[in-house]
């Protein structure tokens, strides 16, 4: 990524913001609201085009591509709200993925079955055939991600996917991010919270005013002053070191 | 959709395979029981708009595109088809050329309209249709506003138009559902629901909603270039109405919008109503669409399929004591449901 940048209006929400991510590592995103975090996820996801820079993949140029061509060159990403198509059962919603994604079944019997696999590996292949606005939140974020699994991603974007959940529900979750990576995939992971972020990232990036603050590896940033400047005030940054974040 | 297709081993779904089966047999061998003239002509109209009613319901009720501009392939396929036959062509291969044209026309359409979105796609589409109906009013080689008579050097056949109708109006059953229980169905429901989120997992939005769009405007021409060779007359006012578009989306909204069946059951009795109210009471029939539309609004959103659906769950459950609020109903309701989409 070289200096992305996304106006809306003559708002910048993301400003000269590069970097590149290490392949088969996990890495995180935080920043105070409306730092730019989710805008910076849609460009790379092609949602949104970005109004300058550049963004390569892989070597390859991939800036303005469609998000449906992307997700056939290896990219895929979860909402931060949950956007299941409700009047279709788990199981279908996950088919859909396993068809249109990399693999790109023809055949619904094998891309059921791929989607089966996806389930059971976040962990709610006993809702198969529930529709999905009937099961719960925790089970919409594992569905979210089980979809985006199952277009076999090289890169997965993760945007707040333990938003809402519980403490345990979100350990779970972070175990289940580890071993996507275990597995092969690489992580982009924008989340609120700060002490999940910590806990699973090899590399921090934090955003604020839709550039770039500060990045490192997570115990950099914990206690890099401009970071406790931008979270706490600077009431914060002047009894440095004697309340460390996460 | 899927699931009930898939287990042919429970004796309703068998059921349910072999109805359309039994059916197509017995409007095949109808003509045979020496029907009337009058009846023929009434059967043969229903298959031409249950043809138009699935060919709507496709790009309207799987892909959630809602057009008021059919009328355009409807009286595209119509001129197609007379200007054809009436220059000496094998009329099936105009019928052909009646589903090329229209198909044609609708991508040229869906460029420009398909970048718009719900409400803005409609208005759109109300305005092609207007405009096609003015230039066809003034192209002098379709003889303009005063219509066109088409001469065909063969004798007249009632039976000939009733079967190639019927086997219009089979094709258009066949190619919807395996366009349901396909990747291609699949990824149309996806866009209905929520176009980004399809998009975030593969599809290609844009060009599904062309693709579906080519495939109802060819159904939707045919059947148009079949009725033009059955009337052998037709002008501008007539089959690029506006009404004509209007008729042709009522049919799947009333009869269940989305679901294969529900949009021939529509197609059906819209057929018989109109053909039955239209020759006594020419103004009547409008006002029972009108208060029919409302009816199903209010009550039924998901059309005479729905009720019916629910009529047939209530009499076939067993009687239960009061109290008994089961919770395995809800389940039942979910599968049938969606059951009913194919």
């Amino acid at each position: 990524m070289e200096k992305l940048t996304k106006y809306f209006g003559g708002l910048a929400a993301v400003k000269d913001v590069s970097f590149a991510v290490p392949e088969l590592q996990i890495y995180g995103f935080i920043g105070p609201n409306g730092a730019g975090k989710t805008t910076l996820f849609s460009m790379i996801a092609g949602a949104l085009r970005p109004s300058a820079g550049r963004i390569r993949s892989r070597g390859k140029e991939v800036t303005g591509s469609p998000p449906f061509r992307l997700v056939k060159s290896g990219v895929a990403r979860t909402h931060q709200v949950v956007r299941p198509f409700r009047a279709m059962t788990v199981l279908e919603n996950v088919q859909l993925a396993a068809h249109f994604g990399r693999r790109n079944f023809t055949r619904s019997a094998a891309a059921r079955q791929y989607a089966r696999e996806a389930l059971a590996w976040v962990g709610i292949d006993h809702l198969a055939d529930t529709l999905a606005a009937n099961i719960s939140l925790g089970d919409q974020k594992r569905l979210e991600l089980a979809r985006a699994l199952a277009t076999e991603p090289q890169l997965l974007l993760c945007d707040e996917i333990c938003g809402g959940l519980t403490a345990s529900e979100t350990r779970a979750m972070l175990d289940l991010l580890r071993r996507i990576r275990k597995n092969g995939t690489t992580i982009m992971y924008v989340e609120h919270d700060v002490k999940a972020i910590m806990a699973v990232c090899d590399h921090v990036m934090v955003l604020n005013y839709g550039q770039k603050l500060a990045e490192g590896r997570p115990q950099e940033i914990q206690n890099n002053p401009a970071v406790v400047e931008a979270y706490l005030g600077k009431a914060g940054s002047q009894q440095k070191g004697s309340q460390p974040l996460a | 959709m899927t699931t009930a297709v898939y287990a042919p081993s429970r004796p309703e779904a068998r059921v349910r395979m072999l109805l359309p089966w039994l059916l197509l047999v017995v409007l095949a061998l109808l003509p045979t029981a020496g029907l009337t003239p009058n009846l023929i002509r009434l059967f043969f109209i229903t298959f031409v708009w249950v043809t138009t009613s699935l060919g709507w319901n496709l790009l309207g009720g799987f892909t959630g595109q809602v057009s008021f501009g059919f009328a355009v392939f409807y009286g595209l396929g119509a001129y197609t088809a007379a200007l054809m036959i009436d220059r000496g062509v094998n009329p099936y291969l105009s019928f052909v050329a009646a589903g090329l044209i229209p198909a044609f026309a609708s991508v040229l359409i869906g460029l420009p309209t398909f970048r718009l979105r719900g409400p803005y796609f409609a208005i759109a589409t109300i305005g092609v249709s207007e405009a096609t109906r003015v230039i066809m009013n003034n192209l002098s080689i379709t003889g303009g506003a005063s219509g066109f008579r088409i001469m065909e050097h063969r004798p007249f056949r009632q039976v000939e138009h009733y079967y190639t109708a019927l086997g219009l109006a089979a094709l258009a059953v066949a190619v919807s559902l395996l366009i349901v229980h396909s990747k291609f169905g699949m990824g149309l429901r996806a866009i209905k629901q929520d176009e980004e989120a399809a998009a975030d997992l593969g599809v290609n939005p844009y060009a599904y909603k062309l693709a579906i769009h080519a495939v109802a405007a060819a159904l939707t021409g045919m059947a148009g270039g079949v009725f033009a060779r059955y009337a052998a007359f037709i002008n501008p006012p007539g089959v690029f109405a506006f009404q004509t578009s209007i008729y042709i989306l009522l049919m799947p909204v009333i009869g269940g919008i989305g679901t294969v069946w529900g949009a021939v059951l529509g197609g059906v009795v819209f057929g018989i109503v109109e053909e039955q109210l239209v020759a006594n009471f020419p103004q009547l029939h409008l006002l029972l669409y009108g208060s029919l539309l409302i009816l199903i609004i209010l009550a039924e959103p998901d059309g005479l399929a729905g009720l019916l659906g629910k009529v047939f769950r209530r009499l076939r459950k067993p009687k239960r004591t009061y109290g008994n609020t089961d919770s395995g109903s809800g389940k039942a309701d979910e599968v049938l449901r969606r059951a009913s989409g194919g």
